[in-house]
């Protein structure tokens, strides 16, 4: 059905084009929807379907989306005028630099301090002193990937946490679903926590000008109380394989976990712990200096280890992921498309139609369209195409100006994603790294833990918006 | 005195495989060389921050699978070796067989929802590894 829904979405997308086209030959165009609008809407929703259907790879596909965006409207724009989308120094306004900045110094620490084997040691002292009780290390360990994607972020957490929760899962005798399912969902609500958990987090925070302490006092608390259902869902789901682990561990498989589990950098260990720590104060002190942006602390951050570390560059930068940087640039662009072509005001003066005047409306909608949207398609260009029609909702619902529609959006499209495999980038890593050792996650078998999470959270949230805003 | 490599994940799916190769590697005498292939590319799948040695990781990942397929080997008194290679399968396959003077592949037969190939798949690749190395490849614990 899924596969459906996307192929409807690439065929609206391929029509949308074929539109615009037939709609440039046919007739000279006097005021209302120019071929550039259905034009940027076509190729948004190919790049859509291109990254949810994995046709191609995510960066290639929002690449290529963006050169289209200006092919067509300089090479197209210089033949018919009403091909204009939007030039190369408008599209450069809508991407959001303090998005890329903070992204690119986080991945810059994270690389380095992911390095140390921390988080590693962590994960085994935590199996150590569980002392045997199985739930209250699986407990443990989901709690701990719950806090290191709210403060790394998300997708590092489970490249962490989940290797070694593999290795403990089959030492103790349980199936490592069990270990893993619960981490994952835990990083998709933990990233909600904080700006810098996960891309839609980043992304409406950084657009709100935000600093780290006014979005955490908004989505901290929700986030947190998110755990509680789900922590009493996956108790629920996994009781049976829990009471059946082992008491007595093959001490081959101990000496083995042991060796993949200890501090490998001290040196580095205790400079990027202090980095990080004073990271940490600048995040709850930036207010005092003149709201300093995340961005430009997370940069400093990566630049005072960077200088203290002495790391190779070469090696360095080769280890920042380009390809996200240049995915989010992308989609930023492509979405400017939308907006400068009047697409978002069109799609914002639907959505303001079916909510009216209601402010409870809106939050419902605002919640529940980007959650059962990030289950099926992928939730960072559905999040910045969404910004604007918040924006637009923001600006005309009376009661509105809290900022209510914003965090209904992050809850949305956060909590969503853990529906489905394909709802966020942390499942579909986690599955690749079950699949390396030999368990295969399909996507029905996820969907039995993800849906019942993602419905009794997004529920929850929803009803945290209505009742505190 | 022969020599069989067994390419492995792990994983419940892979049990089967590992006993009958094991059984096998007794009952003619052989050596016996597991190999586990660490393969990142299914992080080419989201555009997601990759800032951590995935690489490192699953082969640290793969050594311990490999001690638990060992520690089969050694309930029945066999003392298998363990490699661990990052790169593709295949190609990681041709390389360690060469490396070792393999005699005979191994491979698991598609077992269930945790298998890495579907039967007819495996069969397809099983004949093109063994025309590329030269070394007979052998599809065992197969449910046919």
């Amino acid at each position: 059905m899924k596969r459906n829904i996307l192929y409807g979405l690439a065929t609206v997308g391929i029509v949308g084009l074929v539109g615009g086209i037939w709609w440039l030959l046919a007739q000279p165009t006097d005021g209302g929807y120019e071929p550039a609008f259905f034009i940027s809407t076509g190729i948004f929703l190919l790049v859509f379907a291109a990254i949810s259907l994995r046709w191609m790879h995510e960066t290639a596909a929002a690449l290529l989306g963006a050169a289209a965006v200006w092919l067509v409207h300089y090479i197209g724009g210089t033949y018919f005028p009403a091909l204009h989308i939007i030039d190369f120094e408008e599209s450069m306004a809508f991407v959001d630099w303090n998005v890329i900045w903070l992204i690119m110094g986080m991945m810059i620490f994270m690389a380095m301090f992911s390095e140390t084997g921390a988080i590693n040691w962590i994960s085994f002292r935590t199996f150590r002193m569980a002392k045997g009780n199985a739930w209250l290390l699986v407990m443990s360990l989901v709690i701990l990937t719950a806090v290191l994607s709210a403060f790394l972020n998300d997708v590092t957490a489970i490249l962490l946490v989940v290797p070694l929760s593999i290795e403990i899962a089959q030492t103790v005798g349980i199936h490592p679903f069990a270990f893993v399912i619960p981490e994952v969902l835990a990083s998709n609500i933990g990233g909600a926590a904080t700006i810098i958990g996960d891309p839609p987090s980043t992304i409406v925070g950084s657009h709100l000008g935000l600093s780290f302490v006014d979005y955490l006092v908004h989505m901290a608390p929700i986030a947190i109380l998110c755990m509680i259902p789900f922590l009493i869902i996956i108790s629920l789901l996994y009781r049976r394989d829990l009471a059946g682990a082992k008491e007595q561990f093959s001490p081959a498989l101990m000496a083995r976990l042991e060796a993949d589990a200890h501090i490998t950098d001290f040196p580095l260990l205790r400079k990027s712990g202090l980095v990080g720590l004073l990271m940490i104060i600048l995040f709850f002190t930036g207010d005092y200096f003149g709201g300093i942006p995340p961005s430009v602390i997370a940069l400093s951050g990566a630049a005072i280890l960077v200088a203290w570390v002495r790391p190779d560059m070469h090696r360095m930068l080769h280890e920042v992921d380009w390809t996200t940087l240049i995915f989010f640039i992308s989609i930023f662009i492509i979405v400017g498309g939308l907006e400068a072509t009047g697409v978002i005001a069109w799609m914002a003066g639907i959505i303001g139609d079916l909510a009216g005047d209601s402010l409870k409306m809106a939050t419902i909608l605002m919640v529940w369209i980007p959650g059962i949207a990030s289950s099926i398609v992928a939730n960072i260009p559905f999040t910045v195409a969404s910004l604007p029609i918040a924006d637009f909702l923001t600006a005309t619902i009376p009661g509105a100006e809290n900022g209510v529609l914003y965090w209904a959006l992050i809850l949305g499209a956060d909590l969503g994603g853990n529906a489905t495999i394909l709802g966020s980038a942390p499942n579909i890593v986690a599955v690749g790294l079950l699949s390396q050792a030999g368990y295969r996650l399909g996507f029905g078998r996820f969907m039995r833990d993800g849906v019942p999470v993602a419905i009794a959270t997004l529920l929850l949230a929803t009803v945290w918006l209505l009742v505190w805003y | 005195m022969g020599m069989i490599l067994c390419a492995t994940r792990g994983g419940e799916a892979s049990y089967p495989t590992q006993d009958a190769v094991i059984s096998l590697a007794k009952e003619r005498g052989d050596e016996l060389t597991f190999l586990y292939v660490a393969d990142v590319s299914f992080l080419n799948q989201t555009a997601a921050p990759m800032v951590v040695d995935v690489a490192s990781r699953l082969e640290k990942l793969g050594q311990f699978q490999l001690v638990m397929a060992q520690e089969r080997a050694a309930a029945q008194d066999i003392i298998a070796q363990a490699i661990v290679h990052t790169g593709q399968l295949r190609a990681e396959l041709v390389v360690v067989a060469k490396e070792i003077d393999a005699t005979l592949i191994v491979m698991g037969g598609s077992l269930g929802p945790d298998a890495a190939f579907e039967n007819s798949a495996l069969q397809v690749f099983a004949a093109d590894l063994q025309t590329e190395t030269g070394v007979e490849v052998r599809i065992l614990g197969s449910s046919d």
